[in-house]
């Protein structure tokens, strides 16, 4: 044998694929379809690097906050930035005021031009939802004039909401938060962070637990029509063709299927490409530009999805005798072997089980091992099944007629009805997996904000130079707010310039000081005290008479305004409440009358709003106050928790790409079901000439999947379960199973089937029509 | 035509086409218990779709089709489904058995459908394959088997609910010539000691031999051999 009759072989089975009548056609465009889906997830899936780098560029170039608390003079090359990010229905709009003081003034990415006053430049998609019915609170939000559009570079996806809005109020102070002076958009020196580990691990099994089931889809797509191929296969043989040849001509088939599914799957992934930029899931939105896959991992899979189809063929073949005048596969077949498909998942385990214990603080986790470990743990999965369900459906039982006709075909053909559910099987498997590592590491990522949501909804920050006083009152008359708190708070020092002791100084009238400590009585001029446990030097040094500086200097910062102020007589001890509307309340709290007019705009002022759950949009009509009241202000809805962002995308991402996988997956179910009905459709009209009932037939379809896929799932949340705690162990985390994500993966894999099934009655009843007896 | 008295099935005027396609135009049948009828005639001469629509598998377009004194038009699917467990036994060119169930469980299974248990189900099925002389195979399945003996089997499935009419389309059809002629002896030999009419779709002089009587098909139109005669 040599490669010339190798290619001819292959060739020969390419020109049958093609030339198979209507009949091959359709089984073409199934393997196609089915294997372009395949490609298609996995260009996507070689270009999210380049997404995620993009993303991360683009965000970095148009980076706009300083570190520094020094602020840089005014010069013919700065320009103001004042932050005015928004929200709108829980999602972001990055809002930002633009006040260049010289004709080099930096123009940030997107721009040509800066809006001038009362003007904004808006992103597409802002632009779309202003001109939106419903948006009437938003306009007024943002009144700007709508002058230009911010173009793709000033942009991190197509359907982010951005503005930048003229100005000629900014000014910039020394400690300033909300208005910075730039020189230059963009981090000067960008920095690489160095990534988490256990995030670096979650990806990695992100990707292998989601790319694995594709894996197995694409081999299951290019077996599709497998059964009408193998009575061909037989003609061939009758004329001639010896056993290997035509294994040779199988697989050139096969080749024929996964070539054209290349080239369907990269128009695919070219019309998804285009429509990538038109969509917005789950909060993420990309440009299309963005999905540019490395060429070296599209050559792989050019390669590897060919390669592999050949691959999965003769290795199907291998079980398939074709005979000149027929195929032998209805005997009964040799048991299957247990022990070298345990192999797999042991040697899986293996791999994995050096990093055992190594966590977060032993530096990176070898990549090629988790990879590798995870790939084995799941393809075991692929291994074991067809063992687990040949031998669980050789000992059941016989039941009804429809139990008994599924069950019997599962005891004939276990290994199709196991490769049908494989891809579930591993999907599952792996999100148990990731369900329980993330479930596991979650408080690691997410901590507790301390902050009451039941006491207060919404804080609103004001800027430098905002009036409280006059905010306070907006609030209190806005629709929605139950009731509103406003206070201020600042730093005293005993000393003009870099103080012994310090001290908070929070500012309320007594209303706004009760929500802070228990006051045994109050009226404005009063003041009290909260001593700081672990500070009781402080507590002496603010007594009655004392001299102290409000906002004083240090050597290493900006110079401060450093207001003496004297502390008055009267100062009253008392404790913080345990509820208080913030955090670690300690120092004096004055009423507004005690503090030297000036003090106030040197203070952090905060208006703290209760909502009316009855009024909706509450949340934004309190948004659009807070703009009206000071453009720079940020109303923010409180939370008890606060998760890290990286861990939230990541969680964001598998949800994506579970969604992807799992239709994907459900789409080869629906196609192979579909197949197998047509095989039998003569079998099927036969059965319902001597009477027998759509139900029955209807029931034993539904178990001939239902059997199988219980015991994929089963089989699943065991590796799934044994994948979770040997990376939890990993992470260095305690082992606690999340019986709530296992419950509910199994339940969307079932619910994948279910519906599958409920999808093919309709074409498994038009089957049974008596028509299908007709031979002419 | 009007039926000879004592038919168990008769068909008048029957018209059936799929389409463009005219497959019976007028055609007649009847048949009494006990007897054996071929229906002969050229590939696509209609003859299937007379056995279909005698069956009750296939509703005519027009034209009436009596079984026993009843009228199938007057039944929903369900009832003629129900007719067809009860009263009547198929047996097709390519024995169209389960592949999945073993050849007892085959034979077995229109008795099942009618509620029969599964134990009494084989038992009667099993005494059917003794008479069909392939009891031996009971534990294997379709696939295992050779044509011939696939086509008993069928043959005992068609009679182990005990019919009044059995409809074999093409019984031999995928026999070689001593198969088949077994196959034809034993099925013959069942129904009429069974007294079940037979309604035998064939374009084989030599299986039609086995009939008592012939009618051949040609573009939709029947004509009894018998009453030409």
């Amino acid at each position: 044998m040599n490669v010339r009759q190798w290619c001819r072989d292959l060739g020969m089975g390419v020109r049958f694929a093609f030339t198979g009548g209507r009949e091959g056609w359709v089984r073409m465009v199934l393997t196609a379809v089915g294997v372009g889906l395949g490609v298609a997830l996995l260009l996507l899936t070689t270009a999210l690097p380049n997404v995620l780098t993009v993303r991360h560029q683009r965000e970095e170039a148009r980076q706009d906050f300083t570190y520094s608390t020094k602020v840089p003079p005014r010069a013919d090359n700065t320009v103001l930035v004042g932050e005015s990010d928004t929200k709108w229905h829980s999602r972001d709009i990055r809002g930002r005021r633009l006040q260049p003081e010289g004709r080099r003034a930096p123009l940030p990415p997107g721009l040509d031009r800066f809006p001038a006053k009362g003007d904004m430049v808006v992103s597409p998609a802002l632009k779309e939802l202003l001109s939106s019915d419903g948006a009437k609170l938003l306009r007024q939000r943002l009144p700007y004039r709508i002058t230009g559009t911010i173009g793709e570079p000033g942009l991190i996806g197509s359907q982010e909401l951005a503005y930048y809005a003229g100005a000629d109020d900014l000014v910039t102070e020394p400690g300033s938060t909300r208005v910075a002076r730039l020189s230059a958009f963009g981090e000067a020196h960008p920095t690489t962070e160095r990534a988490d580990p256990v995030l670096i691990l979650m990806m990695l099994v992100v990707f292998v637990v989601l790319l694995m089931p594709v894996a197995v889809f694409i081999a299951a797509a290019v077996r599709f029509g497998g059964e009408r191929r193998d009575r061909r296969l037989a003609a061939l043989r009758l004329v001639g063709s010896d056993s290997r040849m035509t294994r040779r001509i199988a697989a050139g088939e096969a080749l024929a299927g996964a070539l054209l599914g290349l080239v369907v799957g990269t128009g695919f992934f070219l019309l998804g490409r285009q429509a990538a930029g038109s969509v917005e899931v789950l909060g993420e939105s990309f440009f299309p530009s963005y999905l540019d896959p490395s060429p070296a991992l599209v050559a792989l899979v050019a390669v590897a999805v060919p390669a592999a189809a050949v691959l999965v063929t003769l290795l199907a073949m291998r079980g398939v005798v074709v005979e000149p005048l027929g195929v032998v596969r209805t005997a009964k077949q040799a048991r299957r072997r247990l022990w070298w498909r345990l192999l797999l998942p042991l040697a899986g385990l293996g791999m994995l089980y050096p990093m055992i214990g190594q966590g977060r603080s032993n530096g990176d986790f070898n990549q090629y091992l988790v990879i590798g470990g995870v790939m084995l743990l799941l393809v075991g999965v692929t291994a074991l099944l067809p063992w687990v369900v040949e031998a669980v459906v050789a000992r059941l039982g016989s039941g009804a007629v429809s139990w008994q006709l599924a069950i019997r075909r599962l005891q004939l053909t276990s290994g199709s009805a196991a490769r049908m559910v494989n891809g579930i099987a591993v999907a599952v498997a792996g999100a148990i997996a990731l369900q329980m590592l993330f479930a596991g590491v979650e408080s690691q990522y997410t901590k507790e904000t301390g902050r009451d949501p039941n006491r207060v909804q919404m804080e609103v920050d004001l800027s430098d130079g905002a009036r409280l006083d006059v905010a306070a009152r907006e609030f209190q008359h806005t629709k929605g707010v139950r009731a509103s708190v406003a206070i201020s708070s600042g730093g005293l020092g005993d000393k003009r310039r870099d103080p012994d002791h310090t001290a908070g100084i929070t500012v309320g009238d007594c209303a706004a000081l009760r929500e802070l400590a228990h006051l045994p009585s109050c009226r404005d001029g009063d003041v009290f005290v909260v001593p700081d446990a672990h500070d009781e030097a402080a507590v002496k040094a603010f007594t009655p008479g004392r001299h102290g500086f409000i906002e004083p200097t240090y050597t290493e910062g900006d110079r401060g305004r450093e207001i003496p102020w004297t502390i008055p007589a009267g100062l009253r001890h008392v404790t913080a409440r345990k509820d208080a509307l913030q955090t670690n309340v300690n120092g004096l709290l004055v009423t507004p009358s005690v503090l030297p007019a000036r003090a106030a705009p040197t203070l952090y002022q905060q208006v703290y709003v209760r909502l009316d759950p009855a009024v909706p949009d509450a949340e934004e009509y309190v948004r659009t106050t807070a703009a009206r009241v000071d453009p720079l202000a940020n109303a923010w809805h409180w939370t008890s928790t606060e998760q890290s962002g990286k861990y939230a995308s990541l969680r964001t991402g598998l949800l994506i790409g579970a969604i992807c996988v799992l239709s994907l997956i459900g789409a080869s179910l629906l196609v192979s079901q579909l197949e197998q009905l047509r095989e039998r459709r003569k079998l099927l009209s036969s059965l319902v000439a001597f009477g027998t009932r759509r139900r029955t037939l209807g029931l034993s379809v539904l178990w001939q999947t239902a059997v199988p896929i219980a015991l994929g799932l089963l089989l699943a949340s065991a590796v799934g379960l044994a994948l979770g705690t040997v990376l939890l162990k990993m992470a260095a985390t305690p082992v606690a199973v999340d019986w709530a994500s296992v419950v509910s993966m199994t339940g969307a894999g079932a619910a994948v089937v279910i519906t599958v099934t409920l999808l093919s009655l309709p074409p498994l009843f038009r089957l049974m029509r008596p028509e299908g007896l007709r031979t002419e | 035509m009007t039926p000879p008295p004592g038919s168990l099935l008769t068909a008048e005027n029957l018209r059936k086409a799929y389409g463009p396609t005219v497959a019976l135009d007028g055609a007649e049948f009847s048949i009494h218990a006990g007897e054996v009828v071929a229906v002969m005639g050229p590939s696509g001469s209609g003859k299937s779709t007379l056995l279909h629509c005698l069956a009750g598998i296939v509703p005519p377009d027009s034209g009436s089709i009596t079984y026993d004194g009843r009228e199938l038009a007057t039944m929903n699917d369900t009832q003629r489904s129900a007719l067809r467990r009860s009263d009547f036994g198929f047996v097709f060119q390519f024995g169209q058995l389960v592949p999945e169930l073993t050849c007892v469980e085959n034979v077995a299974l229109p008795l099942r459908l009618n509620g029969t248990s599964r134990r009494q189900a084989e038992r009667t099925a099993l005494t059917w394959m003794e008479r069909l002389e392939v009891d031996v195979l009971k534990d294997k399945r379709p696939g295992e088997v050779s044509g011939g003996q696939g086509q008993r089997v069928a043959v005992a499935r068609a009679l182990v609910t005990g019919p009044r009419v059995v409809f074999a389309d093409e019984p031999t059809g995928a026999l070689d010539s001593l198969n088949g002629e077994r196959v034809m002896e034993l099925l013959t030999d069942a129904a009429r000691s069974t007294n079940a009419a037979v309604v035998l779709v064939t374009h084989e002089a030599r299986v039609a031999a086995y009939s008592d009587r012939e009618i051949v098909v040609r573009d939709g139109r029947s004509r009894d051999m018998e009453r030409a005669i």
